[in-house]
């Protein structure tokens, strides 16, 4: 009420009280301003001109399907703008929608598919045709002569793309505040939207941690020694993911290093889905081309040193097997010899007659009990 | 102080004493039991390590926690616990780093004590005063002292060994730390030079996977062998504990001295006239006869 009264009391020949209560009254209306704001929020619009929100706005709208699975046909729309499609109308991609209300949908989404969106500097409509038919050439295109169940098996855009330890790009987005120095040259809508789609791609070689790539080359697929072992892989890729951890680059990448290299730093080029297998000459690992890939990082690559595996289990070489075991045998016989010799000394010391504290000049207090029996004088 | 020389020779006794007498020019006949009657000073008596010994003891104590340190978290990578020593020294990467900062410390200490024994051990020849026994060097008594160590300890021998200034323990640490560090540094290089060191070794791929191998399996064995063994010895054993002052002093206690090195003892009567006066005056204390 003090303070209030203070606010209220105004006298004519103190201007400066008026313009604490001026201040204040501006204060307290910006407050509620950003009050209101703040609960109201500001609605984030995605690419909608068909109204196809209008149903699946809702989030109960889904059904049970004839596997009995739930199915959810929710679109959240706060969600939906922040994404990457954010500016892409549904129909570009759901193509076979032709009618409103539609049919039941069938068919998956082709990623191939042009969407009436013009990249900046551009005269043709976007498409992921192009990385789709890199990725269709390399080893996990699906080709003709591939069993059913290999075929079944091959990853596909959405199987990485939406798989949700992999999808989370917001967790490295940029503070608002960086964003708004752009705006000193760049309109805000062309900014923003290049930004959220950019940025998380600039920061590193690809926009996922190492961390993140092991993890999704190697959960359900890679590290499935039994079902990658139908598809009659190599031996070495077999334990790939065995021998990566143990190797000094996996080891970094399990404790969180940034720096080393993950499985696609040298399986695949900047095209990212370029992975052959290594005897195909287009194999980023293939002998002719592997000096590139290390010397992304190390320096003074050689002929020698490209030969090494990386991917190398110690326990399969016969002779660093011999030593391992050797190695074994020298260490618990060193370590239980020199215990059992402290141990020894130690009780020995103690019948000595010598005191386990802390020494003032000497510590033998006692009198050697042993000595006296075995060899003192009888008393 | 006068009640803890009545309380030394009031409960040790002299009965021991008799028996077993080493004869020294100028000071007398020297009981092999003196050294439990004996004033000692905690911070040493007589010299023992010369102040680069003590420097490069402190270089490799201080680096070998840190190799140990960020070499066990990087080679037990997953353990619940190498994640918390790697946030401590600032994630994987960075630990990399100190891991071979800290390795060209150790690797320049044990340059600087190769040269000093090799100068010291030239100094001494050109003085004639080189002493084989006096040196790190195996020698066949070694293995007689240390089965005289052991059946003394079980209660087989009256005395202990008569040593030199190093002892059997001793001589075969020195030999470890030797293989070890030629282990540890060569399979370092390889592992952090793989791009030189393939160019050198016959097979670069044999060597990179000898290398991964022995590089770990020589560290763990080292890191268990300083913290079960030698730190036993130096701190945990009863007359040790709770450590000796030796490696920042670099003198070791009179006591400590007479019993486990008791030759280089004699040497230092030799050599050091204050200790011959100490030690004539502590025979008389006793009732021996001096001349």
């Amino acid at each position: 009420m003090k303070l209030l009264r203070l606010f209220l009391d105004i006298h004519p020949e103190r201007k400066h009280v008026r313009m604490i209560l001026s201040t204040g009254v501006k204060m307290s209306l910006f407050l509620a301003a950003l009050f209101a704001f703040s609960i109201i929020g500001i609605r984030a619009e995605a690419a909608d001109k068909e109204n196809c929100l209008m149903c699946h706005k809702y989030r109960q709208i889904g059904r049970i399907d004839e596997q009995g699975r739930k199915r959810s046909y929710y679109v959240n729309e706060n969600i939906y703008a922040n994404t990457t499609h954010r500016n892409v109308p549904c129909r570009d991609c759901h193509t076979y929608i032709t009618r409103i209300p539609h049919d039941p949908v069938t068919e998956e989404v082709n990623c191939a598919n042009q969407c009436h969106i013009k990249p900046p500097f551009s005269k043709e409509n976007f498409s992921h045709k192009k990385i789709i038919d890199i990725y269709n050439k390399s080893v996990h295109g699906i080709k003709e002569e591939d069993s059913e169940e290999l075929k079944a098996a091959k990853p596909y855009c959405k199987y990485c793309h939406l798989n949700p330890i992999y999808r989370e790009v917001a967790a490295e987005r940029i503070a608002p505040t960086t964003l708004l120095r752009c705006l000193n040259c760049h309109d805000k809508k062309g900014v923003t939207q290049a930004y959220k789609h950019i940025t998380h791609r600039l920061r590193r070689k690809t926009s996922r941690s190492p961390q993140e790539i092991v993890e999704l080359c190697s959960k359900n697929c890679h590290e499935d020694v039994e079902k990658m072992a139908k598809f009659k892989v190599s031996h070495e890729s077999l334990e790939a993911v065995e021998t990566y951890k143990a190797s000094m680059h996996g080891k970094s990448v399990l404790l969180g290093s940034q720096d080393s290299a993950d499985c696609i730093s040298c399986h695949a080029s900047s095209a990212i889905h370029d992975i052959y297998k290594k005897d195909d000459k287009n194999a980023t690992i293939n002998i002719a081309n592997r000096a590139k890939v290390c010397e992304q990082c190390h320096e003074g690559v050689n002929e020698r040193f490209i030969r090494i595996d990386v991917h190398q289990n110690l326990e399969k070489d016969p002779i660093l097997h011999f030593a391992a075991i050797n190695l074994t045998f020298a260490f618990y016989g060193s370590v239980f010899g020199l215990l059992g010799l402290a141990l020894l000394e130690t009780i020995g010391r103690k019948k000595d007659g010598i005191k386990w504290q802390i020494r003032q000049g000497t510590t033998w207090r006692g009198v050697s009990k042993r000595w006296l029996n075995k060899y003192g004088p009888k008393q | 102080m006068a009640t803890i020389s009545e309380e030394i020779s009031g409960s040790a006794g002299t009965a021991e004493l008799e028996g077993d007498t080493t004869y020294v020019e100028g000071v007398g006949n020297i009981p092999r039991n003196i050294y439990k009657h004996v004033k000692s000073d905690p911070l040493g008596d007589l010299p023992r390590y010369s102040v680069h010994i003590v420097i490069q003891h402190f270089v490799t104590f201080v680096t070998f926690l840190v190799l140990a340190a960020t070499g066990l978290a990087l080679h037990y990578s997953g353990l619940w616990w190498t994640y918390y020593v790697m946030d401590l020294f600032g994630g994987p990467d960075t630990a990399r780093l100190v891991h071979r900062i800290s390795a060209a410390f150790m690797v320049l200490a044990s340059v600087y004590h190769v040269a000093t024994i090799i100068a010291g051990t030239l100094h001494k020849i050109i003085k004639k005063e080189f002493d084989i026994k006096r040196t790190q060097i195996p020698r066949l008594k070694d293995i007689q002292d240390a089965i005289h160590d052991i059946k003394y300890f079980l209660g087989k021998e009256p005395y202990r060994p008569k040593m030199e200034k190093f002892m059997y323990k001793q001589k075969l640490h020195y030999l470890a730390i030797l293989w070890g560090t030629f282990v540890l540094v060569t399979a370092g290089t390889t592992l952090l030079f793989p791009e030189t060191m393939a160019t050198i070794w016959p097979n670069p791929q044999f060597a990179q996977n000898l290398a991964r191998l022995m590089h770990a399996d020589e560290a763990v064995m080292a890191i268990t062998v300083v913290v079960f063994w030698h730190w036993s010895n130096v701190h945990l054993v009863p007359g040790r504990f709770p450590l000796q002052w030796v490696f920042i002093t670099g003198r070791i206690t009179r006591e400590h001295q007479i019993e486990e090195h008791f030759l280089e003892y004699l040497n230092n009567l030799r050599e050091i006239p204050e200790e011959r006066e100490y030690m004539k005056k502590l025979l008389k204390e006793k009732g021996f006869e001096t001349n």
